[in-house]
């Protein structure tokens, strides 16, 4: 428990990369990148690319600042108060955090679907094309043809198209999360960022959801945040394993899951910690 | 040691049992209390004008009596009472009506009416005086337009008129009867040579008087309403057209005083150049904004605000100064307005005229037909005036003759329903103890919904300031703990505060512009200065936000106390600016001294309630905007939306319930207040109502009536309130329909927006 001992005892080290990840081009980039929120320390210098195109999942027990790290990435931890940071966090080249950036403008470029379904208090149409009305997208033909567009890419249109006007609360939870995931990626997001998004749902719905992200990361960058590791070595191409808020172990999945560098990594992997 | 039944049974005291008794009970106690205040009022109420019985009553003395019983209770004699009553019951003489089962004595109050015989209305009878009691069927209820109602036997139907006979006609007889009908001659004194009042005798006895009176009453109604139509809105017309040119001319009278004073505008190279700055800062402004979403830099930013206050102040100054305005009245224009004005008055003068005639000879012809319905205690018949006790009533004066003593369950539902019409939709009479409250119905409502308006917006935009973008901390706790107090304050103390404000202070604004209006040099430069301060404001807010991912620190902490200093110096420039403008001279300075809106009002009446129940509205909204989940916000925010396009298209809506419930709690508490409005606009009785179809058709400067008022001005301050206390239930009753539809209406408009809200939770 090296590397474990370390993390408690507060002293750095180098966390385990794999080559391959180098390889790969990237579409964000997070160099010694630390967040507190008040005087509590949540990320400690997190340092990772997020491969374009590909599905990145971020594993590790509760608490050790994969939500918090997905957060930072479309700054909706601007929202709380008392929250600093240090190191730089790019998204093509934008470091997100200067003082330049439009926050809003940048929200734009990415989707991100909650851990619970937050439809909002709409019809599903306004629903799906919450993003494109914010954005000031107000033409009816080109607001009808996203959210077709946008639901069937989320596999939900053959179930709603016939009642596109009526609220979205009255759908099931899995519908919800779908719909969800149709609203983050009506406006094409550079990155999709999903936090445990199946975490309430039943089995069932679980696995359609994950069918509609195994379809979807065809097209987009996904960083997902799961607690399962089923999940996450279904799903993802590659996986980071965070532990207290640092980054411990990064390669591609089937390393992590089979042949992982790092003993913490493997049994955190294999339920035997966590 | 202990028996079987003791240790198996837990005690009651365990179980809690006798408390649930004692607080159940003070739950049912106070249940029955409200229920049985809803159960009196709706009973009292309704039963106003259930029409009721007419009771003769022969005295042993030879009296009649007829009236309307009200009340039977036991009494207690006295000594010579008790002596007349045992003789008659010894003699067998005492009727079982004058006494309960118990042999105890009683008596009986009746509604005599007919205030001009000049006894009191209601009448005690000792029911041992009483030799018989009977329901004659021809004892008439008649309801008049003045002088409340009469009860009397209805004897006959005239016809008068003022006839002429010409010279060499031969004289008719003083009485005699023509086709039947009796005819009398009585020579008219004033009328001179050949003159007489013809008086023919339509109808003779009870039953024909009634059957000849019930055929007259519809057209008599429709001349009256015609009548009424003429006064109020032919009249109306010709008053408000006679006054739009007197105000005309006045005001004209006094720009042209004004026009001796120093003309006070800017040239017009000067304005240009004014003109010019404005356009070249707001094309300065339009540029540095940049395109919106699209990153800048601070300095940038702060340049745009610099040209938007710029051109801020020179497009104020260009509209201002405009050189146009600065031209002065003559005194040949005022000259010819006056005449046009005069010419105009002449015409309207005459119509008026004309207007009153035919009323004058509408009303004498309501007067022609009379009808004789006498008194059976004195053997007086109703007067057509106090006055003239000889004259009898004019027929047109009838509203409502009920025969009550015949009437079927039918006909008593007719004159029930036609009687709560009439209070509906009919205008009162009688200082408010007769007729309608129409206008105090519309008053009401008015005000509410006016209330309403005003409360809301208000209400809803402090409560997102305080919950969305105020820092929570110290002063929000303060500012909170400060609304709930306000909550507290008793309504008449905001009673006083609207009339010392919004009437007099703003409304006396409005009507004739600032007391002490500064020079206009000094009063640009305070608006330069309070635009810089403002800008430098909007500066320290930028300077207090801290760059994203850092925290705030002391400089930051500083610029946000400082910018809140300058917002302050900022509100109270623009309050003087106000105060003391030499641009406004007043709206209505050509009615003073009369008031506009110098007086009591709706208005006035309206924003006084709105700020008593805006705490109500505040605490409600906030939360409803607290209890929107944060899950929710995250989305909208995680979708690209930006603060205020989360507010608007996901809190708002969101806590679009609570709004309503707390938009629901200031109507009904607003709708009930009296003490205040007392003070800010309500009157006993109006002539106009606050809507009309003259425009602006909403008139926001008049007084109105009001449902709460009119209660405590029935119950206690009307002359005869014995008679009104029955309306005092039934306006108690309507008020209680008012506020309980109002908040229907609320309440549906709140399920629905909360079905929409809630289809899915599971």
């Amino acid at each position: 428990m090296s590397v474990i001992e370390a993390i408690r005892a507060g002293r750095t080290f180098e966390p385990a990369v794999h080559p391959q990840i180098a390889l790969e081009p990237f579409v964000l980039q997070a160099s010694g990148f630390s967040l507190w929120y008040g005087k509590a320390q949540a990320l400690h210098g997190v340092s990772m690319h997020v491969p374009r195109g590909k599905v990145t999942a971020l594993i590790g027990p509760s608490g050790c600042g994969k939500s918090t790290f997905l957060r930072s990435v479309n700054r909706l931890n601007d929202l709380i108060d008392g929250v600093r940071v240090e190191g730089r966090l790019v998204l093509s080249g934008q470091d997100l955090y200067a003082p330049d950036v439009d926050v809003i403008d940048l929200r734009k470029r990415m989707g991100m679907v909650f851990q619970k379904p937050n439809p909002f208090p709409m019809s599903i149409f306004e629903n799906v094309v919450y993003p494109l009305r914010v954005d000031g997208e107000n033409r009816r033909r080109m607001l009808e043809e996203a959210c077709e567009r946008s639901l069937r890419g989320a596999a939900l249109w053959d179930e709603v198209k016939d009642r596109l006007r009526q609220s979205a609360l009255g759908l099931s939870g899995g519908q919800q999360q779908r719909l969800c995931i149709a609203r983050a990626i009506v406006a094409d997001p550079e990155v999709l960022l999903l936090d445990e998004p199946c975490s309430a749902l039943d089995p069932i719905a679980t696995l359609r959801i994950e069918e509609l992200i195994h379809e979807i990361s065809q097209r987009y960058t996904v960083l997902i945040v799961t607690h399962n590791m089923q999940q996450a070595a279904r799903l993802s191409d590659f996986t980071a394993f965070m532990y207290l808020g640092r980054l411990v172990e990064f390669g591609p999945t089937a390393e992590i899951f089979q042949r992982p560098r790092l003993p913490e990594t493997e049994q955190y992997v294999t339920g035997r910690f966590g | 040691m202990h028996d079987e039944a003791n240790i198996r049974r837990t005690s009651l005291t365990a179980r809690g049992e006798p408390k649930q008794w004692l607080f159940g009970g003070a739950l049912v106690v106070a249940l029955s209390l409200i229920a049985g205040l809803l159960v009196i009022v709706v009973v009292e109420g309704a039963a106003t004008f259930w029409p009721r019985p007419l009771e003769l009553a022969a005295l042993r003395d030879g009296t009649r009596v007829l009236g309307v019983p009200m009340a039977t209770e036991v009494y207690s004699p006295t000594a010579e009472q008790r002596v007349a009553i045992e003789g008659l019951r010894a003699r067998g003489e005492l009727g079982g009506f004058a006494q309960d089962s118990a042999g105890r004595a009683l008596r009986r109050l009746y509604r005599v009416a007919n205030r001009e015989l000049g006894h009191d209305p209601f009448r005690w009878v000792p029911l041992h005086e009483v030799e018989s009691v009977e329901r004659p069927r021809e004892a008439l209820f008649v309801e008049r337009r003045s002088w409340g109602p009469w009860i009397g036997i209805p004897e006959a139907l005239l016809e008068v008129d003022r006839v002429r006979i010409a010279e060499g006609e031969p004289l008719p007889p003083a009485e005699g009867m023509v086709d039947g009908v009796g005819v009398r001659y009585v020579a008219d004194g004033g009328g001179g040579e050949g003159a007489y009042v013809r008086t023919r005798e339509v109808a003779r006895g009870a039953e024909a008087t009634i059957a000849a009176l019930r055929a007259a009453l519809p057209a008599l109604a429709a001349r009256r309403a015609e009548i009424e139509r003429i006064n109020k809105v032919e009249i109306g017309r010709v008053n408000a057209a006679q006054e739009w040119w007197r105000l005309r001319v006045r005001e004209m009278e006094i720009r042209l005083a004004e026009a001796s004073e120093p003309a006070g505008r800017l040239g017009w190279p000067a304005w240009s150049g004014v003109v010019v700055a404005a356009v070249v800062a707001g094309v300065g402004w339009v540029r540095l904004r940049g395109v919106p979403g699209g990153g800048q830099r601070a300095g940038r930013r702060l340049g745009a605000w610099a040209c938007g206050l710029v051109a801020l102040l020179a497009g104020m100054g260009a509209v201002l100064e405009r050189p146009w305005g600065a031209r002065a009245i003559t005194a040949e224009e005022v000259a010819g307005a006056r005449e046009e004005a005069g010419a105009a008055q002449g015409a309207l003068q005459a119509e008026f005229d004309a207007l009153r005639a035919r009323v004058a000879r509408l009303e004498a012809e309501d007067a022609r037909v009379r009808v004789v319905v006498r008194d059976v205690t004195t053997g007086r018949f109703a007067p057509v005036r106090q006055s003239e006790p000889e004259e009898p009533l004019a027929a047109s004066q009838v509203v409502r003759a009920v025969q009550p003593n015949v009437l079927g369950l039918g006909g008593r539902l007719g004159v029930y329903g036609s009687r709560w019409w009439e209070f509906v939709a009919g205008e009162p009479r009688e200082v408010n103890t007769e007729g309608g409250v129409f206008p105090v119905i519309v008053g009401t409502v008015l005000m509410t919904l006016l209330l309403a308006v005003a409360v809301v917006p208000l209400g809803v935009i402090a409560a997102l300031y305080l919950r969305e973008y105020a820092r929570q901390g110290a002063v929000t706790s303060a500012v909170r703990i400060a609304i709930n107090n306000l909550a507290g304050v008793p309504s008449i103390v905001y009673g006083v505060f609207g009339l010392g404000f919004f009437c007099y202070t703003v409304g006396g604004y409005i009507d004739s512009g600032p007391e002490h209006a500064a020079s206009r040099g000094a009063w640009w430069a305070v608006a330069v200065v309070t635009g810089v301060v403002a800008f430098a404001g909007v500066a320290l807010v930028a300077m207090s936000r801290p760059v994203p991912g850092t925290l705030p620190g002391s400089r930051h902490r500083w610029s946000r106390r400082l910018a809140a200093l300058a917002w302050l110096g900022a509100a109270i420039g623009v309050a003087g600016l106000l105060v003391a403008t030499p641009y406004f001279r007043g709206m209505y300075r050509a009615n003073l001294p009369n008031p506009t809106f110098g007086g009591r009002g709706l208005l006035w009446a309206s924003l006084t309630l709105a700020l008593m129940t805006l705490p109500v509205v505040i605490v409600a909204t906030e939360e409803a905007i607290a209890a929107v989940p944060r899950s929710a916000r995250e989305g909208s925010y995680g979708c690209g939306a930006s603060k205020w396009q989360t507010i608007r298209r996901i809190v708002l809506p969101g806590a679009m319930p609570g709004v309503l419930t707390g938009t629901i709690l200031a109507m009904t508490r607003g709708a009930g207040e009296v003490a205040p409005l007392m003070l800010v606009g309500v009157l006993k009785s109006v002539s106009q109502l606050p809507v009309d179809l003259q425009a602006p058709f909403l008139h926001l400067d008049r007084s109105f009536m009001h449902l709460g008022f009119h209660i405590f001005d029935l119950g206690f301050q009307s002359p005869d309130s014995d008679a009104a206390r029955p309306l005092v239930w039934t306006t108690t009753l309507l008020l209680v329909v008012v506020v309980v539809v109002l908040n229907v209406a609320a309440i549906s408009m709140r399920g629905r927006l909360r079905a929409r809200l809630r289809a899915g939770a599971f």
